[in-house]
């Protein structure tokens, strides 16, 4: 008898997608095609566009949100589904076609080593530069670095990537605290609660369909939410420390 | 104002903030809505704590619209109102959000058990 699909693959690469039809398909054959041993999930977060057209046939495991939820519960969701059916790793990719699932093998590489729990491919750990940043973006992305090796006392040069290996250990924890984008308040109220994250370097490619999932006004919601979140996670993470010892 | 009146805002504002923040931190309001009370209650705060500042808002408030000072009273009950509707809100909003999340995972549940018959089949 067969094992299932889901006690055979240990691994579940998710990949969040709205309004991502243009890209979504390329995506999802390259990773059956880098990573033939995982299964893929795509977390179709309300898209208005042919998303659910592109997916068709793809062999992809699809969970369509009836409405658009965000980023962070995309990403929940995904968890949820990882933890219902007994995975050990979710490998997070972007659906905009940016990540390379080539590199995810080096990721996995790093993550087998048992150092991490949460392993996120970095554009910037080797250099700690952000070259070819836009101003504004470059600005919010050094002070959200700091602001995780204050709190965490980890420096993680890259909160915002969207390639994550996420070990099976993370799991309930990213399901029962309520995140925005699973960037730097996730990462350090992860930290403040023991779990060892870690960067492995990626090149990203140029986005090139449709418009990123920052309006001009989220470049001033992001940042406010994001650090009331940071501060509000250092809070609850240290209380559910006290309470568990 | 006097200074038990500004004690008594500033107290007034310890409370609002600290409510806010657990309500959000309980996940029983949005982190957008807090943000937007906690950025209120702190400029409410500090224009309360700085004399040149309330003097200044207390001439332009009288210029543009003379109430009497009663009315701060509704100002701070209306403000309480607003945090417990916003509370509602994402009480209901949560509720919707797990059950498209619930929706959605069971229904790729289910697609896949037909993709995985289908395959056995072939």
């Amino acid at each position: 008898m067969d094992t299932p699909p889901d006690r055979r693959c240990r691994s579940l690469v998710a990949v969040p997608a709205y309004n991502e039809g243009a890209t979504v398909r390329g995506v999802i054959d390259a990773v059956r095609a880098n990573l033939p041993d995982c299964d893929v999930l795509v977390v179709d977060d309300g898209s208005r566009d042919e998303a659910a057209t592109a997916l068709a046939g793809t062999g992809a495991i699809v969970a369509t949100h009836l409405c658009n939820l965000g980023y962070g519960h995309a990403i929940q969701t995904a968890v949820l589904y990882a933890t219902r059916h007994g995975y050990d790793r979710l490998i997070t990719l972007d659906a905009d076609g940016q990540h390379d699932p080539a590199q995810v093998r080096g990721l996995l590489t790093e993550f087998d080593s048992g150092r991490w729990d949460i392993l996120i491919g970095s554009r910037y750990v080797v250099q700690h530069k952000y070259d070819g940043v836009p101003l504004g973006r470059r600005l919010g992305m050094q002070l959200f670095s700091t602001l995780v090796g204050l709190l965490a006392g980890q420096r993680i040069y890259d909160t915002t990537s969207g390639l994550k290996v996420i070990g099976r250990r993370a799991f309930v924890p990213l399901t029962r605290w309520h995140f925005i984008d699973f960037h730097a308040e996730a990462l350090v109220y992860l930290m403040r609660l023991g779990f060892r994250i870690g960067e492995f370097p990626i090149t990203v490619r140029e986005r090139r369909h449709g418009p990123s999932m920052y309006s001009a006004l989220s470049h001033v919601k992001y940042p406010l939410k994001t650090m009331f979140m940071l501060l509000l996670g250092v809070v609850h993470a240290d209380l559910s420390r006290k309470r568990a010892s | 104002m006097t200074f038990a009146g500004v004690l008594l805002g500033v107290a007034i504002g310890i409370v609002l903030l600290s409510w806010v923040m657990n309500l959000v931190g309980r996940d029983r309001l949005y982190v957008g809505y807090g943000v937007i009370f906690v950025l209120g209650t702190l400029a409410a705060m500090t224009v309360l704590i700085v004399p040149p500042l309330l003097d200044a808002v207390t001439r332009a408030s009288v210029a543009l619209l003379p109430v009497p000072s009663l009315s701060i009273v509704a100002l701070v009950i209306f403000t309480f109102m607003m945090v417990y509707v916003f509370t509602q809100i994402t009480v209901l909003s949560n509720r919707v959000m797990r059950l498209t999340k619930e929706l959605a995972i069971r229904n790729a549940q289910q697609e896949g058990d037909v993709e995985r018959r289908a395959a056995e089949r072939r």
